[in-house]
Order: C-alpha cells, then sequence, then structure tokens
C-alpha cells in the first residue's frame, strides 16, 4: 500500500498544473483541503513559481492565473467584509475546483492501473491484408471523419510542386454536376482518390464543400467500409444504406 | 447437447476469435451456433476457459471480455518475452495529462474542452487531440452555447483499451469515494 501512495507522487519536480501543484503542497503540509491554510499554502506557491525558470509558457498562463486567485483570495481575507453567505466566495470555488481535482487524480491512477494490467495482454497485431470478401458492414460516417481525410489529403498536396498556369474558378453548382455525372458513371465515389486527383488546393477546397453540403441536403451518402477503410460516396436516391 | 457437439462448438468459437482482430458479439456467435440461453453459452465459454484456454499452462492464450465483445488474447506473463520477440522496447502508455483528461470524459461525458480545461486547471488541447488520433474519444455533437463547443465522448476503442466490457463496469462515483477512503486509511498509520 505504501508503495502504491508514493508511486504516484514520482512528479515531484513537475506538476501537470496548478491544481497538481496545490494539492502537493496541501498533502505535504499535512492539510486537508477543506481546512486549507491559503495564507502558508499562498507563500509556497509563489515560492514554486519564482524558483521555477522556464516552464512551458503555454501552461506558465495556467500557473499565473491560480497565483492570482490565491492572492486575491488571500487580500480578501484582509478587508472586513459585508456578511454575504449566499454568495460564492472564490476561496470556496477553489476548495471545490480542488476537491473535484483530486477526484479526477484517484480516477487517472485507476485508469492507470487498468492500462498496466491490460497492457500486458498482446492482441491481433493489426495486419494489411484484407481477406474478407467486399459485403463489408456499411457505416455512416460523420462530417468530422470526413474534415480529417480532408486535411490529410491538403497536407499532402501542399507538398506537392504546382506549376501554375492560370487560375480556374470553381463555383460549387458546377462542382455539384461534376460530381452527380461522375456517380452516375461509377455509382460511388472514392473520398481520398477523388480528392487526391484534383488539381489544386482551391478546387479540394470546392469539392469538400461542395460533397459536405450534398451530404448535409441527403443528396449523397458517406460510408465506411470498416474501421479505418477508405469512405466512399453513394448517391442518396438509390437511398439504401444496408442492402 | 452430446460432449462431440461441445467440443465442436468450441473449436468454432475458438476459431472465429482467432480470425478476428476486434472483439467479437457473443451474441453474434450464439446465434450462429444456434444456442438460445445465454447460460448454455456462458457455460460453453467457461469450458472452453478451463479445459482447453486460459487455464491450461501450455497455451498461450487466454479468453478475453472487452469492448462488449469475446477476443483472444495472450495470457500476461508471456509480456516480456514477447517483447523481446517482436522488439518492442516500451510499450507506449498514456501520459498523465491524457489520462487525467479521460478520466473527465469518462465521468462526465460528452464534455466540453473548456470543462476540461477548467477541470483540470489546465489548458488540455494538446491530450484532447491526441487522445482523439489515439481514437480513444470522439466527437459527438456539438454543445448548444456560444461557439458551438464540440463534445467529447469515450469510444468503443476506450472500453478495449482498459478492458472493460461496458461503461457501467467503471466504478460510479459513490464507489470511487468507498474505494479511495479505504485506500487512503493505512496512511494514517504510517
Amino acid at each position: 500500500m505504501e508503495m502504491e501512495i508514493q508511486g504516484y507522487q514520482v512528479q515531484t519536480d513537475f506538476f501537470e498544473g496548478p491544481l497538481d501543484l496545490l494539492l502537493h503542497l496541501i498533502r505535504k503540509n499535512k492539510m486537508k483541503i477543506v481546512e486549507i491554510r491559503l495564507s502558508q499554502i499562498t507563500a509556497e506557491y509563489l515560492a514554486y513559481l519564482e524558483s521555477k525558470k522556464g516552464i512551458n509558457p503555454s501552461r506558465e498562463s495556467d500557473f499565473l492565473m491560480t497565483a492570482a486567485t490565491l492572492i486575491y483570495i488571500k487580500s480578501r481575507s484582509l478587508l472586513p467584509k459585508p456578511e454575504n453567505p449566499a454568495e460564492e466566495s472564490p476561496e470556496k470555488q477553489l476548495i471545490h475546483t480542488l476537491i473535484e481535482y483530486e477526484k479526477i487524480q484517484k480516477i487517472s491512477k485507476m485508469l492507470q492501473d487498468m492500462e498496466y494490467t491490460e497492457l500486458l495482454l498482446w492482441r491481433r497485431l493489426e495486419t494489411g491484408e484484407n481477406f474478407t470478401n467486399r459485403e463489408y458492414e456499411l457505416k455512416e460516417v460523420s462530417a468530422f471523419q470526413l474534415a480529417e481525410i480532408f486535411f490529410d489529403i491538403v497536407k499532402k498536396k501542399e507538398n506537392e510542386q504546382f506549376l501554375y498556369i492560370s487560375s480556374k474558378n470553381y463555383s460549387i453548382a458546377e462542382k455539384q454536376e461534376e460530381i452527380l455525372i461522375l456517380l452516375g458513371k461509377n455509382g460511388f465515389i472514392d473520398f481520398s482518390d477523388y480528392m487526391a486527383k484534383l488539381d489544386s488546393i482551391e478546387e479540394i477546397l470546392v469539392s469538400f464543400f461542395t460533397l459536405l453540403e450534398m451530404i448535409k441536403r441527403h443528396l449523397l451518402i458517406a460510408v465506411q467500409e470498416q474501421l479505418f477503410g477508405t469512405i466512399s460516396i453513394y448517391s442518396n436516391q438509390a437511398g439504401k444504406l444496408d442492402n | 447437447m452430446n460432449p462431440e457437439q461441445i467440443t465442436r462448438q468450441i473449436a468454432l468459437i475458438e476459431a472465429i476469435l482467432f480470425v478476428s482482430k476486434e472483439p467479437v458479439e457473443p451474441g453474434r456467435i450464439m446465434e450462429f451456433l444456434e444456442i438460445k440461453d445465454i447460460e448454455e453459452f456462458e457455460k460453453l465459454l467457461a469450458a472452453m476457459e478451463k479445459e482447453h484456454l486460459g487455464d491450461r499452462p501450455e497455451r498461450g492464450l487466454l479468453l478475453k471480455r472487452s469492448g462488449g465483445g469475446l477476443q483472444l488474447v495472450t495470457k500476461p506473463d508471456l509480456h516480456d518475452e514477447l517483447k523481446v520477440f517482436f522488439t518492442i522496447k516500451q510499450s507506449t502508455k498514456l501520459t498523465i495529462a491524457s489520462l487525467e483528461t479521460l478520466s473527465i470524459i469518462a465521468y462526465r461525458q460528452p464534455a466540453t474542452l473548456a470543462e476540461i480545461s477548467d477541470m483540470r486547471g489546465v489548458n488540455s488541447t494538446g491530450p484532447v487531440k491526441s487522445l482523439l488520433q489515439k481514437k480513444l474519444i470522439r466527437i459527438t455533437g456539438r454543445k448548444k452555447v456560444p461557439g458551438l463547443p464540440a463534445l467529447y465522448a469515450t469510444t468503443q476503442e476506450f472500453l478495449i483499451y482498459f478492458g472493460l466490457n461496458d461503461m457501467t463496469e467503471l466504478p460510479s462515483l459513490e464507489e470511487l469515494t468507498e474505494l479511495f477512503e479505504e485506500k487512503e486509511q493505512p496512511s494514517l498509520f504510517k
């Protein structure tokens, strides 16, 4: 049991955030969260921030925010205050946040233990070969998944060298015609293939918005044949998702 | 059912699970084997595990339930040697930041980035992004508040990753409090 308790405090020098640091100081001083002596904690908290040079700047702001709150609470406590128990004092709020955060830490610890146990069990490795026939279970995909693939393709396109001859203007109406014709011919469109074949970022953008618009108006339907599989676009008048 | 039939069914279950990359729903196997009674099926699984798989020291696999399905996985005590064979140095584990973020999402899903950052006291864009990439969380929609922030929830991969069958297997907040209190008492006697 002792081992376990120490196990979580490995990060003596590195804190996940201001709340983590505060909890550490509270534990160090053997206080209870509800009976926290803020003046003492504030001093130690600020001492830590001063001693620490070069925290990750994006995190530093969060630490400073809490420092400001601590100082604010301290200054409030020095002033005579009108009795107003209904008011949510910043002190109460902070204590509440700390209690909640302590729970989160404990849940994290539980998840970490579960992860440890599970990592000992090996599952089938993801092998590329796929020997099932093409009767996949079709799953409708969300716009978020489409967007994910879209950004991948744009990234790839960005790395390609283009020779610009003239810029052409694309319109959603034209694209829609083109997509419908293509669907009429082939029956479906492979989303990644289709996007990858387009000439320029502009065309990709217009095509993507056209597709999104058409899916939104239920003219098209986007389905994914299996997890991590390619996404295909079908015309929705044939209508059936599962045939 | 006669013993021959039982043997045949166990063999079939094993074969199905061997081929499947993802956990297989027990219902599908039951339907396929024309087993109507869940208890009968459970008995079959228990016999399989006891006489032919997990409980047999010469077998490297065991039967595992996760993400609402059945799966064959390797036994935990083989882990170290498997790592050597497949030349894997260190299994990648989630960072504390990711675990904290997941804890919040798991217990109050769907949650927005702002709610997560608020509860952790730190901006949590990074961990949310990496959890999305790992497919442990997904966007379920948008909250109807100004800015329409994305709402995040855990996925089936989350269940599989942590060896859970479904979300109800996570202890409730009340159970957790009890659990923690028990855990913490010994520290008083240190």
